[in-house]
């Protein structure tokens, strides 16, 4: 330390006391300047960093994603032939800044005079809210735009925004879904995609075509208002890529006017509907054993009697009280048939192959608004007999669709998607064999040639299927006037490429059907009309010269799998034969419950 | 201003003109003319309304300044408890008749202009605890009953002007009186104690802050919380900092202030401003002119030879820097928003008062650095 004063004079005049308090304000002193100047470099590196070094940018709150309202070109959503399905187009909404309006009344009766669907106290009521913002009309004509614009009101401005247009209204309208008013999917693929889309990087392309989308919707109401049915749903994919080419649920509604929606119609039968799909799934049972080789075509079974189990008594609708052959179960329909193949195969092989057909679990397809299927649980003897013929099971659609398309491609799953495929490699699981697959086309296009899809032939398109005609959960038990009906087919049978699902709720029967309301007379001729309309579409030509063969049948002979049946008996099986008295608490009673429960539950409008 | 009376080695006035420290008016003088540059650009280049009233305000200043720098420092030291006594008083009025403007009490309505006791009261302040200590050796200054009168001195004052409420004003008292205790030899470990005590009493002291002081902490704590309230200043103040670079983009071409990004560019964010059109090289430049001030404060101070002198002149330069530090770190977002004018620039009339007044001061400390003063204040003998 070296002291500005340093006289030695100064020094002997002081006293000792006042010397030391002089020195240690120095020291002090001097300290306090250290600090000083630790302080000083301390603001100016900080001022180093906010100017030179990057400490002062724009906070990061600016760059993050835009709030969630007022999103601005969100993406477009096509078919797959690029044909516009949701678009958006820039509009302006109205706004007011009640702390800004000089005169609310005036202001009101200004702006209602041009916008004449507006309620001059209303706009009243909300210009003199507290508050410095309050919507007044979302989405204004640029016509009204630019009239209230020249109005001049103070405190009155616009928000730039877009309204979502649907340009096919109802077309595919469960598909698509729809957004709320700040331009957020709720619904459908504008929820699926939602992110997606607000990011607008091009435009997501379904694998929807409008123009068999717009026949299956057509063919699909026509039939609903022929036969007064309350509702139903289709779907058209391809069998070889899983992709859905058509999706639809009836009622339907228009997404342009979104406050129009009422009751169900917006629920999506195709894909959040679940039902119980009735003698269709006697295709899958039929696959089943002759894939696990329990049967061949020439196999027949005991039709003769209905089986009857604690109180339940599995009988025919078609009864013929005869041997059934395989064929023959599948052509006339026969639930004793199916209900003895599937004992044969077994409730682990039938759980199996179910599963393979992606029947046992939620689909894969891109939509929000999918359905778990419904299972008994547990999955008892019984369950696996009624399953066989489609009861006691309910699945949604879209999920019988793929099941449906592996069936014929040649025994291929491939889960079902609604986004055009890129072309990739497809995600499949092989679930029977090609040789199974062939007999199954036989055997499908057997039951529109000669059995209860008759009215599904077009001819030269091969057609096969099958009919399912399901008596709906009711009350206490299954009612008999309200059913399912329906049709699950493909085409064309020698190399199928689409397969084609109609299903229709509750279904009344006409003059012209003789009072029948089954899959055979109310779904069947909406798939052949479906077809003979899509067909040239995609460029399949109606082929009169192709044969394609059936099994031909003949009267049975064998007994071999009758006589296995009874040989290794199912412990349950045994106890049904030799009509022993069921146990108090029934527990097949108890499954009854729960699925009427479950499905009641589930079949409420949403 | 009569030496005679004091019975002195006297000085003449024209030997005292000559004595004074000119070249740390020179300094002053260049921080204000920096600050007149600043005002003419925050009215986009016009002197009114700021810099033409500004300029005006710093002549009577430097005017104000050179007199009291001429009273002989004795003068001072005689009249320094009075001066808080007065000063003491006019902040009682102000606490029961002072006129409420912009949510506190500070003013008194003297007819043609507006006093603002709690201002002077730095001044007084510093006079009365140096006169204080002055008459202290070192081992008083050791009994801690020997330092309950000057913390009173400085508890009334500085309760009264929380109450009005004025922070930032508060905050500077106490500080600026604690570097006089420091000065005047407290023992290190009491500073110890207090700044433990207060960092224990901080959250019983939350709960007597206004709202809006509440408010600044936590904004302080995080800007971008609140980015269009009580946040808006900081942020905009960094991105003003930021977009100035290094060189600044020029006189009278930052966007943040002429823009309106930057509220009260002209008062307390004027640094902002500076650093914009100026950039890092204009801020660290007026920062390097401060520091010289400073640093001749210091050692003006240190080569007073009389305790009252040192004293008062390490109070007077302490709260010139508190002035500075507080102002500049708070624009850059180091401490809580703090209404603390960025002294000699800042557009406002009583803080420019208030400093030339205590650059007076100085000054005559500078002046009179030989004068010996006796423990109650008579000659040295």
């Amino acid at each position: 330390m070296t002291p500005l004063i340093s006289s030695t004079e100064d020094r002997r005049q002081m006293d000792g006391v006042r010397k030391q308090a002089l020195e240690t304000g120095r020291n002090r002193l001097l300290v306090a300047g250290v600090v000083i100047t630790l302080a000083f470099v301390a603001i100016a590196s900080r001022l180093v960093d906010l100017t030179v070094l990057n400490g002062g940018s724009e906070p990061r709150t600016a760059t993050n994603e835009p709030a969630s309202d007022n999103v601005i070109g969100r993406g477009d959503i096509t078919d797959r032939n690029g044909l516009l399905m949701a678009t958006s187009l820039p509009t302006a909404s109205l706004y007011a800044d009640p702390k800004r309006i000089q005169d609310p009344q005036e202001a009101a009766l200004r702006i209602s005079r041009v916008m004449p669907e507006l309620d001059p106290v209303e706009l009243t009521r909300k210009m003199q809210m507290k508050g410095r913002f309050v919507w007044l009309a979302r989405n204004l004509t640029p016509q009204q735009h630019f009239q209230i614009n020249r109005l001049g009101l103070p405190g009155i401005a616009f928000q730039e925004g877009e309204r979502r247009v649907y340009p096919h209204g109802q077309m595919a309208a469960h598909v698509l879904g729809l957004t709320n008013v700040d331009g957020l999917g709720v619904a459908g693929i504008e929820k699926q995609f939602d992110q997606q889309l607000r990011l607008g990087s091009g435009a997501i392309e379904l694998s929807l075509d409008l123009r068999i989308q717009a026949i299956l919707q057509e063919e699909l109401k026509n039939t609903i208002s022929e036969f007064t049915a309350i509702g139903g749903a289709g779907i058209v994919m391809d069998v070889t890529t899983g992709e859905v080419i058509a999706m639809a649920s009836l009622p339907d509604f228009d997404p342009n006017s979104p406050n129009n929606i009422v009751g169900d119609t917006a629920f999506n039968r195709a894909a959040k509907g679940v039902y119980e799909m009735g003698s269709t799934f006697k295709l899958f049972t039929a696959a089943m054993a002759l894939d696990s080789g329990t049967v061949s075509m020439t196999s027949s079974y005991d039709a003769r009697n209905p089986i009857r189990i604690a109180r339940f008594q599995i009988s025919d609708y078609h009864a013929e009280n005869r041997w059934l052959s395989v064929p023959e179960i599948i052509l006339h329909s026969s639930n004793i048939g199916a209900a003895k193949m599937a004992v044969d195969v077994g409730t682990k092989g039938q759980q199996d192959y179910l599963r393979g057909f992606g029947l046992l679990d939620a689909p894969d397809i891109e939509l929000p608004e999918i359905a778990r299927p419904l299972l008994p649980s547990p999955w008892r003897p019984i369950n696996t007999m009624t399953i066989a013929y489609g009861h006691g099971i309910a699945v949604s659609p879209v999920q019988l669709a793929s099941g449906i398309s592996a069936l014929v491609n040649g025994g291929l799953y491939r889960p079902a998607t609604i986004i055009k495929a890129a072309g990739g490699t497809v995600v499949e699981r092989r679930v029977i064999s090609a040789e199974t697959s062939l007999q199954m086309r036989r055997l499908m296009r057997l039951v529109v040639t000669a059995g209860t899809g008759r009215k599904a032939e077009i001819p030269g398109y091969l057609i096969g299927g099958k009919t399912g005609t399901a008596d709906k959960l009711q009350g206490r038990g299954y009612a008999n006037s309200s059913r399912i009906a329906s049709f699950a087919g493909a085409f064309p049978m020698n190399n199928p490429r689409y397969s084609v699902l109609v299903v229709i709720d509750e279904p009344h029967g006409t003059k012209k059907t003789f009072n029948y309301a089954t899959g055979g007379w109310v779904a069947a001729p909406a798939v052949g009309r479906i077809v003979s309309r899509m067909g040239p579409l995609v460029g399949i030509a109606p082929d009169l010269q192709v044969v394609f063969e059936t099994p031909v049948i003949g009267k049975p002979k064998a007994k071999v799998r009758e006589a296995k049946a009874i040989k290794k008996p199912d412990p349950f099986f045994k106890a049904a034969s030799w009509r022993k008295p069921a146990p108090a608490n029934d527990p097949d009673d108890e499954f009854t419950r729960q699925m009427r429960t479950a499905l009641g539950r589930d079949l409420a409008p949403q | 201003m009569s030496h005679d009376a004091l019975n002195t080695p006297d000085l003449t006035l024209r030997q005292k003109l000559w004595h004074i420290h000119w070249l740390f008016v020179l300094l002053l003088c260049a921080a204000a003319g920096i600050g007149f540059a600043m005002l003419y650009s925050a009215a986009n280049g016009n002197m009114e309304p700021w810099a033409s009233r500004q300029f005006t305000r710093f002549c009577v200043g430097l005017v104000v300044m050179v007199s009291i720098a001429l009273i002989d420092i004795r003068i001072w030291m005689r009249y320094a408890y009075v001066f808080y006594a007065v000063t003491l008083a006019l902040l009682v009025i102000v606490e029961v008749a002072g006129t409420v403007g912009m949510g506190a009490q500070r003013w008194l309505n003297l007819g043609y202009f507006n006093l603002q006791p709690s201002e002077l009261m730095k001044i007084a302040l510093v006079l009365a605890l140096a006169r204080y200590f002055h008459g202290g050796s070192i081992e008083d200054v050791g009994r801690p009953t020997y330092l309950l009168t000057p913390l009173l001195m400085i508890g009334i004052p500085a309760i009264l002007v929380l109450r009005q409420p004025d922070l930032g004003t508060t905050l500077l008292l106490v500080m600026a009186s604690g570097a006089i205790f420091f000065t005047a030899g407290v023992r290190m470990w009491k500073f110890a104690l207090v700044t433990v005590g207060a960092v224990i009493a901080a959250p019983i002291a939350w709960q007597f802050l206004r709202e809006y002081q509440k408010q600044r902490v936590l904004t302080f704590l995080n800007p971008e919380n609140d980015p269009l309230g009580s946040g808006y200043h900081i942020i905009q103040s960094k991105i003003a900092l930021g977009s100035g670079g290094l060189f600044g983009k020029g006189f009278m071409q930052g966007t943040q202030g002429h823009l309106r990004f930057l509220p009260e560019m002209q008062t307390d964010f004027i640094f902002t401003m500076l650093a914009e059109e100026f950039g890092m090289i204009g801020g660290v430049g007026l920062l390097g002119l401060y520091g010289l001030i400073l640093i001749y404060g210091f050692a003006m101070s240190l080569r007073c030879r009389n305790q009252f002198g040192r004293l008062v002149g390490a109070g007077i330069t302490t709260t010139f820097f508190l002035y500075v530090f507080i102002n500049i770190a708070m624009v850059m977002g180091l401490i809580p928003v703090v209404g603390v004018p960025l002294p000699l620039i800042s557009y406002g009339g009583t803080a420019m008062m208030t400093l030339m007044i205590g650059f007076g001061l100085l000054l005559s400390v500078w002046v009179h650095r030989d004068v010996m003063i006796g423990r109650r204040g008579g000659d040295e003998v």
